[in-house]
């Protein structure tokens, strides 16, 4: 870094919303051609700081230089303008529209100043797609058809449209298999290169380390530390910057090996396939026991969990609780039987955003609460209540929304669901997205609890140490079958990352 | 109400073979001779119930969603199979211009002899009016005028200004001794210029009488339920009245139901349109209801016999010309107690 | 109500210690509801004051508040099943055709021949009978309920209109038409009035008491959370048409009683106005969250509108603009009040 004037800086900015402070004085500063990274626990102001630089929100004091000039981002467009484009964590693309209308949408190339010149908008994006490594995406695809991964790329690729000297980033590695994000990091690498500037946001360490240049640490709307270097900062001190504690991943004791042998299987699947998602996979679960089943982004491993669950009808096979088979392809009879789900997408798939989190603690178990339909209020407000302390979710309020609730103690009211409805098997998807490193720990023990007070627990992360750390047994999965199982204890990341890659233990 | 036994569709709908089958509309219409039927004494060749020349008549009419145009298609329907010599082809109603005039473009191509044609808005179907028109079918419009006179051969339909006209003579003089009178109007739905027409009739007529003055006016739908609520609101803001204008039958039931239920006689109603209930309970004389002004669907049946006539190169008897006029503007003639017996056979239900 | 809150004030002390810093706004949402009814109950308020000052003697009878009352519980019925179906993140455009059906059905001759009994039990089978087609074609045939609620529409609408050919059919039975009649009263209140106000309660303990309505308010919010927590939302969903279905029947039956009559053309346009006051009642157009009190309190908005301009004979152009420009106005007022809620 050369002593010249940096690209953009931002000093003492201050945003509120009614009742909250969002930012409450941050600055920032970012030099040409860098990789600035962004961190902070969910809550900390990352995403309202990320909005005002793209010109969405309006800040109520402080100032804005960019390149030695003062500027005011009145407007999406105006950030735009000056060469700044962002790329949000959810992808703000339009499903119904193809890749090229997408990427060239509002600046479309024109005749005539109005005549969309159609085709040269599929020459440019397919350029770009090349440039980003993707040249299979075909221009004329419509978004919806793709995957995550590619749509982000899709994303990217309209930034790099316009006329760019800073790109913000998201958490843009969260949807991405490993592979994916090491094209994500090419990428970056090629955009420095050429002298623009990367604001990365990330709650993955590892990733900061690889790519980041300089580390500003946010903290509950003011940044409590910038221009750290990236690569040498000990992550202790990061960890204890962003949450006052000193700790990373810290996973609970795990029993014995071999606690669970003696017991009956709880969880039976045999043969269990789905043609095109996963071959047949047999599974015992007993109870005590923590599986993880780890893999790629699209190995299966969600199909798996969701077909177990019922909420996918198999092609063949079958699940069987304590020996007594389930009817296939019913989430109803799952449930009965005693299976839970907290399913990837908690907010999509998992709670009522409107609702308590009361509410949201007992939709599994009513008919408890109920006589002759009528729900008798106090009790049930009681029992999730209870159910939420058991799992200390903050607030210790059932009454309190659960929008209002921070990721970590919104999948433990998740959780609180299941423990009420008193489930034997609990399957858990990606359980810690977007659930801040401080959190993370807590919810380990939880699950890790459950897990000792005799629930079969069967857990799927894209995080390899998550999987390591957290389960008994693992299953490998690479592209729907089933590679490998192992002891957790016997497997350490990289070989992990060889399996689902490679197939094989490389030597 | 006296009304004619369900039909047997309606009572299989509702899954009661109780009820025998019966004819549609018995009581409607209209074996009536009426004056154009008549033979004349002078030369011209005037059409009569004579069979004659074969003549096919084409008939396009808007949905009989409403009783007075259900009327109107049966009063075609009845008075074309009075002849032995016309033969109908109806088209489903429809309020769809669109649709509309593709189904009379068939019946161009089906080279029928006369149209008539009571279109669902007179404007947008001119121009299908003159196609007929140059391929050399004569079109007889009925009731709501197209654009151009090049559009149709003849015109006949009723007069909504007379309509206006004549309830509000009818209620001067019943109320020209009073002093310091007060008429509400009930009126049809407001989006209708036909709805204007009636009223500027209503307050034209009023004008002759200085000791009567309009004290409100609202606008219902032509539905019974419109009717009611709006008569209800009427009477709770006028606690007092002497007479009442509705401008339809049909919402006048609703009217009348809204009468009841607030207790008041305090004052006489007039209808419009023509209603077989309206004038049943003129006859019966029990209620506020003293009159009806007439819109008579029997114009449908006369327009029939024009374009009957139009067919044969004939004209109308009583009239000394050979052709029949290019325009027939329909009396709205005041049904009361003492003529309701002419007229109930032309009451619609 | 009493009964949770003080559970809730129990619970109060430590909670609200807690949460005070922890996050923007965790107080019971309970709160934001009554924000919204009582801003509706402002716009009441001022249109009792406009009337009351330009119609003192018409407007503020006791006969007027009878009047009023009696022409909002039709279209207040069909209200309460439609809040139930937008709360569900459905929404049914048949209502209004299903009044008109079931109306002109229960006033056949052959109907009429079975009485009292038969013109009631019909009219509500027929509605029940619509709303499990709609129910069927939605939850089963998975067809979005905007077209299958179309295609109602526009049958029954049309076999209506087949049952009458047009005409109106009057109600001959004497003890139908007492019940809509001037001295009509049960406890001293009018028959009508008093069946809306049992709908409303009902509908009112339905939503927020039972089961059904926790149910109703979780497909609403979020059908794939709520499948996935093991709720039926087929069965739910069907459940929600019947429902509206059943209230279209009754509204039908009281249709008749207070028009002495059924038509076809009966129920025009209700599922606009239906939809516009659970909506401006405060039920969420997107499903999940759904008020009765509030969808009560937007049917009497409108009918007092109209009350009042026919009280002050004003043009029928007027009333539509005002009409228009009431609407607007009452959203902004609520959600001018509902931010003052949120701070």
């Amino acid at each position: 870094m050369a002593p010249q004037p940096p690209l953009l800086t931002m000093s003492g900015i201050t945003k509120s919303f009614p009742g909250v402070r969002a930012l409450d004085g941050v600055d920032l500063e970012v030099q040409a051609g860098e990789v600035h990274c962004l961190l902070g626990q969910n809550g900390a102001g990352k995403s309202t700081l990320i909005k005002v630089l793209a010109g969405a929100h309006q800040p109520d004091s402080g100032e804005i230089t960019w390149r030695d000039k003062h500027v005011t981002l009145g407007s999406p467009i105006a950030a735009m303008r000056l060469g700044i484009a962002t790329i949000y964590q959810e992808l703000d693309l339009i499903e119904g529209l193809s890749v090229a209308e997408n990427v060239f949408l509002g600046h479309e190339p024109t005749s005539a100043g109005f005549v969309v010149r159609g085709s040269a908008a599929r020459t440019a994006t397919a350029e770009l797609l090349k440039r980003l490594g993707h040249s299979e995406i075909d221009p004329t695809t419509l978004v919806g058809d793709l995957s995550a991964a590619q749509q982000q790329i899709v994303s990217m690729a309209r930034a790099l449209s316009h006329e760019v000297r800073l790109i913000v980033m998201d958490e843009p590695s969260a949807a991405l298999d490993p592979e994916e994000v090491d094209n994500l990091f090419r990428i970056v690498g090629d955009l420095t290169a050429d002298g623009v500037s990367v604001i990365y946001i990330s709650h993955r360490l590892e990733e900061i380390r690889r790519i980041g240049d300089r580390v500003t640490v946010l903290k509950e709307g003011r940044s409590v530390a910038g221009g750290l270097p990236a690569e040498t900062t000990p992550t202790d001190e990061v960890v204890a910057l962003m949450t006052g504690r000193n700790v990373e991943y810290v996973f609970p004791e795990r029993p014995k090996a071999g606690f669970a042998a003696g017991r009956d299987p709880v969880l039976t699947v045999e043969g269990l396939t789905r043609r095109g998602e996963f071959a047949p996979v047999d599974l015992e679960l007993r109870p005590g026991e923590i599986v993880g089943l780890a893999g790629l982004v699209g190995s299966g491993r969600s199909e798996i969990l969701e077909t177990i669950y019922g909420a996918r009808k198999p092609d063949g096979g079958r699940v069987l609780i304590d020996g007594a088979p389930l009817r296939p392809g019913s989430v109803r009879a799952a449930v009965r039987a005693g299976i839970g789900l907290a399913p990837e997408e908690r907010k999509a798939q998992g709670l009522l955003m409107l609702e308590s989190v009361s509410s949201n603690v007992s939709i599994s178990t009513l008919s408890r609460f109920a006589r002759a339909g009528w729900l008798d209020r106090r009790n049930e407000r009681a029992a999730a209540h209870q159910a939420v302390r058991e799992l200390s979710l903050r607030p210790d309020n059932p009454d309190a929304a659960i929008r209002t609730l921070s990721g970590g103690n919104q999948q433990k009211a998740v959780l609180a669901r299941w423990l009420l409805r008193g489930c034997k098997v609990l399957l858990l998807d990606e359980p810690t997205r977007g659930v801040d490193i401080g959190a993370r720990a807590e919810l380990y023990a939880v699950i890790r609890r459950l897990a000792d007070e005799g629930l079969a627990v069967l857990l799927v992360s894209s995080e390899v140490p998550e999987v390591l750390g957290l389960a008994d047994r693992v299953l490998v999965l690479r592209e729907g079958s089933v590679v490998h199982t192992a002891d957790a204890r016997e497997l350490d990341e990289h070989r992990v990352l060889d399996l689902v890659m490679e197939g094989s233990l490389t030597p | 109400m006296a009304r004619t036994p369900a039909t047997s569709r309606r009572s299989l709908l509702f899954g009661t073979a109780a009820v025998s089958a019966g004819a549609l509309l018995t009581a409607c219409t209209s074996n009536e001779p009426t004056n154009q039927e008549k033979a004349a004494d002078n030369a011209a060749p005037a059409a009569d119930d004579k069979p004659g020349k074969p003549v096919t008549i084409g008939f396009a009419g808007p949905q009989a969603d409403h009783g007075w145009l259900n009327a109107i298609n049966d009063n075609a329907k009845t008075r074309a199979k009075k002849y032995s010599d016309v033969t109908l082809e109806i088209t489903e109603g429809s309020n769809d211009t669109a649709q509309q005039i593709g189904q009379i473009q068939t019946l161009i191509n089906k080279k029928v002899d006369v149209l008539v044609i009571l279109p669902a808005d007179g404007k947008a179907l001119t121009q299908v009016g003159l196609q007929a028109m140059r391929a050399g079918i004569p079109v007889v419009n009925l009731d709501r005028v197209f654009a151009s006179p090049q559009a149709y051969r003849c015109w006949i339909g009723g007069d909504n200004y007379g309509m206006g006209l004549n309830a509000g003579h009818y209620i001067g003089e019943q109320l020209k001794d009073k002093k310091n009178a007060k008429v509400v109007e009930l009126a049809g739905l407001d989006n209708l210029e036909l709805t204007q027409q009636r009223t500027k009739g209503f307050n034209d007529a009023l004008k002759n009488y200085p000791n009567i003055k309009k004290v409100a006016r609202q606008a219902a739908d032509f539905t019974v339920e419109s009717g009611q609520a709006k008569m209800a609101q009427l009477l709770q803001a006028q606690s007092s009245f002497d007479a009442l204008w509705n401008h339809d039958d049909d919402q006048g039931v609703g009217a009348l139901r809204a009468i009841d239920q607030a207790g008041r006689d305090d004052f006489l109603m007039v209808g419009g349109a023509g209603a077989k209930s309206a004038m049943d309970a003129i006859k019966a004389g029990n209620s506020v209801l003293k009159a009806t002004v007439l819109y008579p669907p029997t114009m449908a049946a006369s327009a029939i016999d024009l374009a009957r006539a139009l067919g044969q190169g004939k004209g109308v008897g009583g009239l000394a010309e050979f052709e029949i006029p290019t325009s027939l503007t329909l009396y709205s003639a005041v049904v009361t107690k003492d003529n309701v017996d002419q007229y109930l056979p032309t009451g619609f239900i | 109500m009493t009964q949770p809150a003080t559970a809730a004030q129990k619970q109060a002390p430590t909670s609200a210690a807690k949460s005070a810093g922890d996050q923007e706004s965790s107080r019971r949402p309970g709160l934001r509801w009554d924000v919204r009814s009582l801003s509706l109950l402002g716009v009441l308020a001022v249109l009792v004051a406009v009337g009351g000052i330009t119609a003192p003697d018409q407007f503020l009878a006791w006969s007027n508040l009878q009047l009023v009352l009696t022409q909002a519980s039709v279209i207040g019925v069909v209200t309460v099943g439609m809040t139930f179906v937008i709360t569900s993140g459905g929404i049914d455009l048949s209502v209004g055709a299903m009044v008109a059906l079931a109306s002109v059905w229960a006033t056949t001759v052959a109907t009429q021949e079975f009485g009292f009994a038969g013109i009631l039990f019909t009219a509500v089978i027929v509605g029940v009978g619509c709303g499990l087609v709609n129910g069927l074609l939605i939850a089963y045939g998975r067809m979005v309920p905007f077209i299958a609620t179309l295609a109602m529409l526009a049958s029954a609408r049309g076999l209506a209109l087949q049952i009458t050919d047009g005409s109106t059919q009057v109600v001959t039975v004497g003890s139908v038409l007492d019940l809509g009649a001037r001295d009509a009263y049960i406890l001293g209140i009018p028959p009508l009035v008093l069946i809306f106000a049992a709908v409303t309660v009902i509908g009112w303990l339905l939503l927020n008491r039972t089961t059904f309505g926790r149910r109703t308010v979780a497909v609403g919010g979020n059908a794939e959370a709520a499948r996935l927590a093991g709720i039926d939302v087929r069965r739910q969903r069907l459940y929600l048409y019947l429902l509206s279905g059943l209230c279209c029947g009754i509204a039908a039956f009281m249709l008749i009683v207070l028009s002495g009559s059924g038509q076809n053309t009966n129920g025009n346009l209700y599922e606009l106005d239906a939809i516009a006051a659970a909506i401006i009642g405060g039920t969420l157009l997107s499903g999940g969250r759904g008020t009765i009190i509030g969808s009560v309190l937007g049917v009497l908005v409108f009918t007092t509108i109209t009350n009042i301009f026919a009280l002050n004979n004003l043009e029928t152009a007027v009333q539509q603009i005002a009409k228009g420009a009431i609407i607007v106005a009452a959203v902004l007022v609520q959600r001018r009040s509902m931010r003052g809620g949120d701070a």
